[in-house]
């Protein structure tokens, strides 16, 4: 089951939350609404559910291209998950996953054998079947997010949607939910949609992201094209994990401290003060440098986590910060002192002018 | 000694409840206890004489059925009022807000001349429902009104916080799960309402069984008809008959102690079996 939405706009008050969006998610996929708070994914995932209504007139929500602008919620078959779970609290385990089977119409209505199979099946699904009497007072953060799930799962929904639902758990508990929804949707392959301002959550899960900023889509594009090309200053900087050097364009490269850099393709208008955004490890580390290309800067601290050494510097001409991320080996035999002054080199920089805008 | 007692961070246990105690005692159970006192004067006979003539069962049948009434309506108006006002912004919500809480305010005996006034034959209300047939003043219904009118506070005061504890996500998953309207709210919400219900109905019935000053305005006080068992007491005052008065005193006390405790009992049994979040 496919989902469309087609020029959605959506305002509170004098706040626009959605301008003009336009997604597809295709059947079976598992697709990542990413942005900072406030970008209006979240609103975006109500309107999809039918939790929302966008603005009259301001566009249309298509479920395998059948058009559900105007059904309510409890018609659109739409699994969904909050954030704060949302569950009944007066309700067993079993019987908040029973819910949506309890609540259909006679004629659909699965006896109660039928929803005790079911039910079972599910809390097995979610590994959670010995818990089927608890409240959901009596279950961690994690088990009442499977408890949630399992509940929106229980009416066969067409399309599942879930709102940051790793949000309230602790990183070690988000990990392993993480891999469970992934092994989940390889399972049953619903079409997912979900919403996060984790953008590594995003990137490691979905099988496509999609980058909100103020209302708009700033870039759609598989984890790996998100990483590697950034459509826009935005998405490098929201993604995080780079550096930012301000300089100028000058005839196709890129001026930064008075040394010239390859830029490699320049994204926006020549001859202007240009961004230019370099990945931590996209950086290599020498002591003196071969030819023109490098800055010098001055080592501040470097510590190591695993296989992976960081290195902070410091530019000797504006004293800004550069974050260097090296192999363990590297950083061994480089021998480096606190305090002494290396040449920086970009094996990789992407530029923007700094006029430059979706 | 000490070992009996059970370290606990929060200090003041002994001092709170001998004062609880102590306070309780002095404001009700003294008073009470020198109504059933005063009632001992009285032999079993005239004690049963005083308590059974038709005239007083008819009041306390008045009594008991219309604060019953009155308590139920108030639960539905009561939970409609604390709903509007917890879920919808609406220009003079503050101002509504400050209306429910009248009822407590205004001295009882202005609420009855007031009621009477409206529903009398010749009242704004009253000359609208007498075409109908309907006549409320001097009537077990308009009992009942005035009842109603003392009662709504409690309802709406004890279901608004517990409206307004309650996400509206529950509602949105219900939804989203295929539960239409009717089947949200009674699967839903109202497990989550049914204590604070109970409790506001509680409240509203007791107070409405122990009105006087409204009621005596509206009701007219026919013997047999409207008279209400508070009203029945002060006129045995008014004859100098002590005994006889906290009789029919003792005998609603009785009988108001046993409905709240069964409500209570009922709330306790509502708790078990849907256990708090």
């Amino acid at each position: 089951m496919s989902i469309e939405v087609q020029h959605v706009t959506k305002r509170f008050g004098a706040f626009t939350a959605l301008d003009d969006v336009s997604l597809k998610v295709e059947t079976g996929e598992l697709v990542a609404l990413l942005g900072p708070s406030g970008s209006g994914k979240t609103t975006l995932l109500r309107i999809i559910a039918g939790l929302d209504f966008p603005e009259p007139g301001g566009g249309q929500i298509l479920y395998h291209g059948q058009d559900v602008t105007d059904l309510p919620a409890s018609q659109r078959k739409a699994g969904f998950a909050f954030q704060h779970y949302a569950l009944f609290r007066h309700l067993t385990v079993f019987e908040n996953v029973a819910f949506g089977l309890r609540v259909r119409p006679r004629a659909t209505r699965p006896d109660e054998r039928a929803i005790r199979q079911r039910v079972g099946e599910l809390l097995g699904l979610v590994q959670l079947g010995p818990l089927a009497q608890r409240l959901p007072a009596q279950l961690s953060g994690g088990q009442r997010q499977r408890v949630s799930l399992a509940r929106a799962l229980a009416v066969e929904p067409r399309v599942l949607l879930l709102d940051e639902p790793f949000g309230a758990l602790d990183a070690k508990v988000r990990k392993e939910l993480r891999r469970w929804l992934r092994h989940l949707h390889e399972e049953i392959h619903l079409t997912t949609l979900f919403v996060t301002h984790d953008q590594e959550e995003a990137l490691e899960l979905a099988s496509r992201v999609a980058i909100l900023r103020e209302g708009r889509i700033e870039q759609v594009g598989s984890p790996e094209t998100i990483y590697e090309h950034p459509a826009s200053p935005f998405v490098y900087d929201f993604l995080g994990n780079v550096n930012l050097f301000r300089g100028r364009i000058e005839q196709g490269s890129v001026r930064i401290g008075g040394v010239r850099f390859d830029a490699g393709g320049v994204i926006g208008s020549p001859e202007t003060a240009a961004l230019a955004f370099v990945r931590p490890h996209d950086i290599r580390v020498t002591r003196c440098g071969k030819g023109q290309s490098t800055l010098p800067a001055r080592v501040v601290r470097f510590h190591t986590v695993g296989p992976v050494a960081h290195l902070d510097l410091e530019r000797l001409d504006d004293r800004s910060c550069v974050s260097v991320q090296l192999s363990k080996e590297e950083l061994q035999d480089l021998s480096l002192q606190v305090g002494e002054v290396v040449q920086v080199e970009f094996r990789k920089v992407r530029v923007f002018s700094e006029d430059y805008s979706i | 000694m000490r070992h009996l007692r059970q370290r606990s961070v929060l200090p003041g246990f002994g001092l709170t409840l001998g004062y609880s105690l102590l306070y309780l005692g002095l404001i009700v159970l003294i008073p009470l206890a020198s109504t059933f006192l005063k009632t001992t004067t009285l032999s079993w006979s005239e004690f049963w004489a005083a308590v059974s003539s038709p005239r007083v069962v008819a009041s306390y049948r008045l009594s008991f059925g219309a604060s019953f009434l009155a308590g139920l309506v108030n639960c539905l108006a009561g939970l409609v009022v604390a709903w509007v006002l917890v879920r919808y912004e609406f220009w003079g919500k503050r101002l509504v807000d400050a209306l429910v809480d009248l009822p407590f305010a205004l001295p009882t005996a202005v609420a009855g001349i007031a009621l009477t006034t409206l529903y009398a034959r010749t009242g704004w209300i009253g000359a609208w429902l007498e075409p109908l047939g309907i006549s409320v003043a001097f009537t077990p219904l308009g009992v009942f009104v005035a009842l109603t009118f003392i009662g709504l506070p409690f309802v709406v005061r004890t279901v608004q916080p517990v409206l307004q504890d309650l996400e509206p996500e529950l509602e949105e998953a219900a939804a989203s799960l295929g539960a239409n309207r009717w089947q949200t709210f009674r699967r839903i919400l109202l497990p989550v309402l049914r204590p604070a219900l109970l409790t506001g109905f509680a409240l509203a019935f007791a107070r409405a069984l122990g009105e006087y000053g409204s009621v005596v305005f509206i009701s007219g006080n026919m013997p047999m008809k409207t008279e209400i068992t508070p009203l029945l007491i002060i006129t045995k005052l008014e004859q100098y008959d002590y005994a006889g008065a906290t009789a029919l005193a003792a005998v609603m006390l009785v009988i108001s102690f046993a409905l709240l405790l069964a409500i209570n009992l009922l709330h306790w049994w509502g708790s078990r079996h849907h256990a708090p979040a």
